[in-house]
């Protein structure tokens, strides 16, 4: 089988670039194709980048709080663009300052994301919900 | 562009601000003569540079938080809080970043959603958009100096209006303000655009309002050797002081071994100094500022409470002049104002135990000469490859990876120097590619890494980064394999 592509990035005018290196070297890892953005992403930049390489999924981080700006209405411009049933996740310190979570999460799911992680979300949580939403099996490690 | 380390002729600084000030309609209340008359009407207790100063002589180390929300009334409530019930002896104005990246429509619009779900949609404090007299009603509802603090790649519409609105302090640089803050500014953009800053910051010291200035020490705040930041600082300096800048703070990111902390602390005021007396800018007063640790945090309060407290540690021994202090909401976000002010408590306590205290040691001395002989390599190196012109040898530094920041964003970073943790939690160049140390130096970092190595059986490699990277939100401070 294909590997599941994956387009990620750090939306908006955030800077945080540490983390998205890290996801990239952990979703590779992970058997996954990935297609870094690294950071300052526009959302159509990851729009044209999932047509580009015929994504399955988007991953968007946000890491500074503008999450909720930056993130408004990627769902409708990906329904336009016609990735109409593409997956989209959002993780990371999405919202300014220390809010319930559950909250946040509706929020979000109402702007049309699939998942929504929180802050400190490990790598590992974020590849077991891919593998479940893509019907995958995980991949049995060696040791 | 022709960059040279240059002090800019007033004939190119007021070509350049009358285009500046038209880049946001805020821009036509900057009237210099007026701006200077305020900073002189203002008591001289506010008054960044003279509070460091007087800190500097009585060996005291200050505190100060960041903060910045939306609207001005909530900040101002904000400020008040941490300067009355965190006890902070500076204050800051955090800028969000979407002014940091000169969006100022996207700002309003954080602005008009800020007043209508009454909750800061912004990280930061949108100074452009408030102008000139929004940042006034902060400077006369405090009685503490107030710094802005930001990240801005183009920050001349920003410090005009931030100067003339009465703060007194302004971080950043065209090094630390680009490489880990942005994407795709060339770094000639930035050093050109941060000369105006500086002299900007050196008119106002002329007509005799003293502004100080602090290069962003901690870069990505992500394994940075001691010594690359540390040079990057004392450029950063060199360059402000050549525009007339005439008060600066140079400032270091806790990597987290004490004695390495300590040691790169004490070793950054000292060269900053040296290096600004053998230029020939004699009378500039340098202060230092030690951010405590910038990494991951615990989520835990608690937790979060002792990595507060290691950073405090640092800067009290280090007899940094000033410590930026972290709160035990990091690992979310932006913190409350409760929890701001618990950071800065808890910081107060720990110096106020500390602050008699002298770390003296022989590990301590030797650590010194190690950072003391790298730093000075690289800051040579980059006036050398500039012909003895520090602009144009910044330039070509970053170009050809003599200045290499691990982590950066910034697509004109050489981004091939690999820094990874040594046994004692000491960050060291595990890969120096281009950053040219002499040989024994060198092989004194591979020594250390290999002692690492052989402790943890297994290779020095690029996951001993990734552990190192995740190693103090899971509770320590080296990463070492399950």
């Amino acid at each position: 089988m294909d590997k599941k592509k994956l387009v990620i990035g750090v939306i908006g005018a955030d800077v945080h670039a540490v983390g998205i290196s890290i996801l990239q070297h952990a979703f590779e890892d992970a058997g996954f194709d990935v297609t870094n953005l690294g950071v300052m992403v526009s959302q159509e930049e990851y729009i044209s980048a999932a047509i580009e390489t015929g994504a399955d999924a988007i991953m968007v981080s946000s890491l500074y709080g503008h999450g909720e700006l930056d993130c408004r209405g990627l769902r409708d411009k990906c329904n336009e663009a016609g990735l109409k049933d593409i997956l989209l996740y959002v993780g990371g310190n999405i919202v300014v300052g220390k809010q319930p979570f559950n909250e946040v999460e509706k929020r979000f799911k109402a702007m049309g994301f699939d998942r929504v992680f929180g802050p400190g979300t490990a790598p590992e949580t974020t590849i077991a919900a891919l593998y479940e939403d893509f019907g995958m099996e995980a991949p049995k490690t060696e040791d | 562009m022709d960059i040279r380390n240059k002090k800019l002729s007033d004939d190119e600084f007021y070509g350049i601000r009358k285009e500046i000030l038209e880049q946001w309609p805020t821009g036509k209340d900057v009237d210099f003569d007026e701006a200077i008359e305020y900073h002189k009407s203002m008591p001289e207790t506010k008054s960044f540079s003279r509070k460091l100063s007087a800190a500097k002589k009585e060996r005291k180390t200050l505190i100060q938080p960041r903060a910045g929300v939306a609207l001005i009334d909530e900040h101002i409530k904000l400020l008040q809080y941490l300067q009355d019930k965190g006890e902070a002896d500076l204050l800051p104005t955090t800028i969000d970043s979407y002014t940091r990246q000169n969006r100022y429509e996207e700002a309003e619009v954080g602005i008009k959603e800020s007043i209508h779900t009454q909750k800061s949609m912004l990280n930061g404090f949108p100074a452009v958009n408030h102008g000139v007299y929004g940042c006034r009603q902060i400077i006369e509802n405090l009685d503490t100096p107030v710094q802005v603090r930001h990240g801005t790649p183009d920050a001349r519409l920003l410090t005009e209006i931030c100067y003339a609105g009465g703060f007194t302090s302004y971080e950043g640089g065209g090094i630390s303000y680009n490489i880990p803050y942005a994407k795709d500014v060339p770094l000639e953009r930035t050093i050109y655009d941060w000369q105006y800053v500086d002299r900007l910051t050196g008119i106002y010291e002329e007509a005799g309002v003293s502004i100080n200035r602090e290069p962003y020490g901690p870069l990505t705040g992500t394994l940075v050797p001691p010594s690359m930041s540390n040079a990057v600082a004392i450029i950063e300096a060199l360059l402000a002081a050549e525009q007339g800048v005439k008060n600066v703070t140079v400032g270091y990111g806790q990597c987290g071994n004490l004695v390495q902390d300590v040691a790169a602390l004490r070793v950054l005021e000292e060269l900053t100094e040296e290096y600004l007396e053998k230029y020939g800018y004699e009378d500039v007063t340098v202060t230092s500022v030690l951010h405590q640790w910038m990494g991951g945090f615990p989520q835990d309060e608690a937790k979060a409470f002792a990595v507060i407290s290691w950073g405090s540690s640092v800067a009290a021994l280090a007899k940094a002049t000033k410590v930026i202090v972290k709160t035990p909401h990091e690992a979310i976000g932006v913190p409350t104002m409760e929890a701001n002010a618990q950071g800065l408590r808890c910081t107060k306590q720990a110096i106020s135990l500390l602050a008699d205290q002298e770390l003296k040691s022989s590990a301590l001395e030797l650590e010194k000469a190690i950072i003391k002989g790298e730093t000075c390599a690289i800051v040579d190196k980059t006036f050398e490859l500039g012909m003895g012109d520090l602009a144009l040898g910044v330039i070509r530094a970053v170009k050809a990876g003599v200045i290499d920041i691990p982590f950066a964003p910034s697509k004109y970073n050489f981004g091939k120097m690999l820094p990874a943790r040594d046994h004692e939690g000491a960050v060291r160049y595990l890969n120096t590619a281009h950053v040219p140390l002499p040989q024994e130096l060198i092989d004194f970092n591979r020594g250390k890494i290999e002692h690492r190595a052989k402790m943890e059986k297994r290779k020095a490699s690029f996951q001993m980064v990734i552990d190192d990277v995740y190693a103090i939100s899971k509770g320590r401070l080296v990463g070492k394999p399950k």
